[in-house]
């Protein structure tokens, strides 16, 4: 076992290692990969974001929250409308529906004041079932487009940035939605991270764990919980613009709008890890690159494959998808971040800074 | 830490701050009820700054109601508690760490998931001032977090916890838990502190130890405290006053030897013939 001060050299020479290996894996992607593997990995990003901002909510602070794909939506939609209805450069949406869905967020979070586990749960599962709904309503239809969407409203001309040169057609978008993805996935990293390591992060750690003791420590519960819904909501609404902007559409029945969007991101944050904030992140990528191996699979209808599940009349993707999520919550209840810490423990330990005034002996 | 008074006893605190003829905690004619059940019948008591006061009783007497009626858990049915002079139940559940109380838990109230340290850091919440926008910015945060964490560390090295302080609370002895309540009540710096049955669980030896801690911690943090205890030698050892309680009213109040040879007292305790 390796033992490491944190702070030290050699503590730092290790996180300027990972930072080196990710920048180079990210420098990677857009300029060597086929423009349809750029757009997965850009789907990841967007996965990511939201399920981080998901475990803002749920993973920190415990409030469980199905509710999320209609923040998703409410980030989707603003965008769409401003660029559509009001001619409204792409870039300058984020800004609103992050504020947008931060107040829908904020009202969002006024049952969790009251009650908590599953009830609040079929709250919020009531809230994502309701947002395809409202959107389809009649009377909406002038905002929203009805069942029909909204359409083209992707970047007409991708904007140029010096340092990427410039990017032409299909592949020149889906290179620079991946950049633009890129930003987001780390100021999202960063909001999270600031708030964890911070009072406010410690306080919503304590309501998790035990309310009432919190409370008493001076944590003002209702402030606390609804600005951690309103910042998670308008965080998930900057994936939804983010998917919005990378499609050009967005329906009621889109992919991460309706209810189902909130369990794939439940999905990613819990095989990720909840709680941690590297967890989501993770889980993102997995769940892209399973998913889209899944589904080469799937239309590979010879050798053992095909024997185990030739029977099936439609594609068994999303079966062995599910196979092999069960097998990797098994084999790590705590999230593929959770059973790393565990394993590199076994490796390496680093030994937190000695906290208080008095000379360490 | 140093002994802002260089002295030590029990009673010699008595009435030496500046406004001592308003008692710290003035509880006045304290009723609650939950349902048809009187919890608390007309209770009424007071506490002098930098005293010690033991309620006692039997369970079910009433005196984790009246605690958890200072620390605003509980809505009393009428009464008043005034604290240094003002209206403790105007004040939310939230706000009374702000005003220097604290309290510990009769059945550990910790945050498992946390290390020592980082519980001892949640205590001192209403010592630090950053919100969710300045964690996002940066501003400040990284300096508080450095003085409340030395802080919550000197305290859990004076509790004797240094050396779990990045253990999480998880799975720890019953007896480091109990002191780790104490650790994180004082984070909060109170002026006053309440504490639920801290010997409660605690072997022989460690009740001996506990008490000498909570007259050294009282002396260090120049603390009032409320305790309520069943160990009665450890009651009597330390408190300067004791209240003794039962059915949620006040049967005895005075010195512990007064409020020991009480018959009334010895009746609640051994039953009406004893």
């Amino acid at each position: 076992m390796w033992k490491i001060h944190e702070g030290s050299a050699r503590h730092w020479m290790i996180r300027l290692l990972g930072v080196a290996v990710l920048a180079f894996v990210v420098v990677w992607i857009p300029t060597q990969m086929s423009s349809s593997r750029i757009g997965q990995v850009t789907d990841a990003f967007i996965l990511m974001i939201a399920a981080m901002s998901l475990n803002l909510v749920l993973g920190f602070t415990g409030q469980i929250s199905i509710g999320h794909s209609a923040f998703f939506g409410v980030g989707g939609y603003t965008a769409a409308i401003l660029i559509k209805d009001h001619g409204w450069s792409p870039g300058y949406t984020f800004y609103v529906a992050a504020v947008v869905a931060f107040v829908v967020g904020c009202v969002v979070a006024l049952p969790a004041l009251r009650i908590r586990g599953i009830y609040l749960a079929l709250v919020t599962l009531a809230v994502a079932v309701l947002f395809p709904t409202l959107v389809r309503w009649k009377k909406l239809a002038w905002l929203t487009e009805g069942s029909m969407g909204i359409d083209s409203v992707r970047y007409e001309d991708v904007p140029v940035w010096p340092i990427l040169g410039e990017l032409k057609g299909r592949e020149g978008r889906a290179v620079f939605m991946f950049w633009l993805g890129l930003i987001i996935v780390i100021v999202t990293y960063l909001v999270c991270r600031g708030i964890v390591k911070s009072r406010f992060g410690r306080a919503l750690v304590a309501i998790r764990d035990n309310e009432t003791a919190a409370a008493v420590m001076g944590v003002n519960l209702t402030t606390t919980k609804v600005l951690v819904f309103g910042v998670s909501a308008a965080l998930c609404a900057l994936a939804g613009v983010l998917s919005t902007l990378k499609s050009g559409v967005i329906t009621p029945d889109g992919q991460y709008v309706t209810l189902l969007g909130s369990i794939v991101f439940l999905l990613v944050m819990i095989v990720g890890g909840a709680g941690t904030l590297w967890g989501p992140i993770v889980g993102g990528l997995v769940y892209v690159l399973l998913d889209n191996t899944t589904r080469d699979i799937g239309t590979n209808d010879s050798g053992i494959l095909g024997t185990l599940f030739g029977w099936a009349d439609q594609s068994p993707a999303t079966l062995i998808l599910g196979l092999v999520l069960v097998i990797i919550m098994f084999a790590a209840p705590y999230g593929l971040v959770g059973l790393a810490k565990r394993l590199s423990r076994k490796v390496v330990v680093v030994i937190p800074r000695p906290a208080g005034t008095a000379k360490p002996s | 830490m140093a002994n802002p008074r260089g002295a030590t006893g029990t009673v010699e605190f008595v009435n030496t701050t500046d406004s001592a003829n308003v008692p710290l905690l003035d509880v006045s004619d304290v009723t609650v009820k939950f349902g048809g059940i009187v919890a608390l019948d007309g209770l009424s008591f007071s506490i002098d700054r930098g005293t010690i006061c033991g309620l006692i009783g039997p369970n079910g007497a009433g005196k984790t109601t009246m605690f958890n009626v200072v620390s605003r858990i509980y809505e009393p049915t009428s009464g008043t508690v005034k604290y240094e002079g003002r209206d403790l139940l105007a004040v939310p559940a939230h706000g009374i760490a702000h005003l220097g109380i604290a309290r510990t838990f009769q059945n550990l109230a910790l945050f498992p998931t946390m290390t020592l340290l980082e519980n001892v850091m949640v205590g001192a919440h209403s010592q630090g001032s950053v919100g969710v926008w300045r964690a996002i910015a940066r501003i400040g945060a990284a300096r508080e977090n450095r003085r409340i964490r030395d802080w919550s560390g000197d305290l859990l090295a004076q509790l004797g916890l240094a050396r779990f302080a990045h253990v999480p609370a998880a799975g720890l002895p019953f007896g480091t838990l109990k002191r780790l309540e104490i650790a994180r009540a004082l984070a909060a710096r109170p002026r006053f502190l309440l504490m639920d049955e801290p010997a409660a669980g605690l072997t022989h030896s460690e009740v001996d130890e506990l008490g000498d801690t909570v007259l050294q911690i009282r002396r260090d943090f120049d603390l009032t405290v409320l305790l309520v205890e069943h160990h009665m030698s450890m009651v009597m050892r330390i408190s300067d006053k004791v209240v003794a309680m039962e059915f949620g009213r006040k049967i005895s109040e005075g010195t512990p030897d007064q409020v020991r040879n009480d018959p009334k007292v010895v009746a609640a305790y051994l039953g009406a013939d004893a």
